[in-house]
């Protein structure tokens, strides 16, 4: 599980690529593993009914469960998919990349990911930083952003922070748009340049602005301890597979 | 350098509400529709205005 390297990897990915990826399909293929399922895991309220996964774990990372939204498989089944519907090779490749970014990427926790599904239900795991997902978002958040999870997540943060030209006017002219000409000019359309840049820019605001926002929550707000050992923060039960 | 401060004061603005309200930090929509409020369209309505 990890919280603001979803956001932030994309910008390092399209960067290494430049004009060689779309950067729309990749931020999407960076949010897929969790995009349909995050809620089920965490659980909602809905009318004062919780509407929660029996097995937050199980049904996140396994099988039966949907697992394999984070299998290196499940990227390249979409990415044909995209790839046979829209016609556009560059989309199914940033598709992918954005994708395995996540899946091994969330192989990072103690729980790891199911990466050769279904040539094996084996998750992949470092063990770096601890899986809390099954305690509820605000306890996931506290144990993510006292452990290893947040540092990877920096490093993501100082990357795009010293490749600040990547968020000027020109690199998104000259590179996004030009990697992706179809996408941006039916959006500039509809929407003014300050707009388009914006939305170019978001995820990188989103991951970075959260990212402080979450530490000074756990760290200032509470007092959740910190502890940067391996596969901590050894205060809280990480799942295991 | 316009541009910029407005990044920055919606970046301020958006940390300072998230940990007070840190169910604001979990949807990627609200946070880019936070975004295009501060950086978009509050100055674009505010150039109307003074019109």
């Amino acid at each position: 599980m990890s919280w603001a390297a979803h956001d932030l990897e994309p910008y390092a990915i399209q960067r290494h690529f430049g004009v060689k990826v779309a950067f729309v399909p990749l931020v999407i293929g960076s949010y897929s593993p969790d995009i349909l399922s995050k809620w089920f895991v965490y659980g909602i309220n809905v009318l004062g009914a919780e509407i929660r996964a029996d097995d937050p774990v199980q049904f996140h990372r396994g099988w039966p469960g949907v697992g394999f939204t984070h299998s290196l498989g499940y990227g390249m089944l979409i990415a044909g998919l995209i790839w046979l519907i829209f016609g556009s090779r560059i989309w199914a490749w940033s598709f992918l990349l954005g994708h395995w970014a996540h899946a091994l990427t969330d192989a990072g926790d103690t729980i790891g990911t199911m990466l050769f599904f279904p040539f094996t239900t084996e998750t992949f795991g470092l063990g770096a930083w601890a899986y809390a997902g099954q305690y509820g978002r605000l306890v996931d958040a506290g144990a993510y952003f006292s452990g290893l999870g947040f540092v990877w997540d920096g490093v993501f943060l100082v990357y795009g922070l010293l490749s600040w030209r990547m968020f000027k006017r020109e690199y998104f002219h000259e590179v996004i748009v030009k990697a992706d000409p179809r996408f941006w000019g039916w959006m500039g359309r509809w929407l003014p340049e300050t707009a388009l840049l914006a939305l170019y820019r978001a995820s990188f605001f989103y991951g970075a602005t959260r990212w402080i926002a979450w530490i000074i929550w756990a760290h200032v707000v509470h007092d959740f301890p910190l502890d940067l050992s391996w596969g901590g923060p050894g205060w809280i039960d990480a799942a295991y597979d | 350098m316009k541009e910029l401060a407005l990044y920055l004061v919606a970046a301020a603005l958006y940390i300072a509400l998230g940990v007070a309200y840190p169910s604001l930090l979990l949807s990627w929509f609200e946070g880019t529709a936070f975004l295009l409020l501060v950086v978009w369209i509050v100055p674009s309505l505010i150039r109307r205005l003074q019109r």
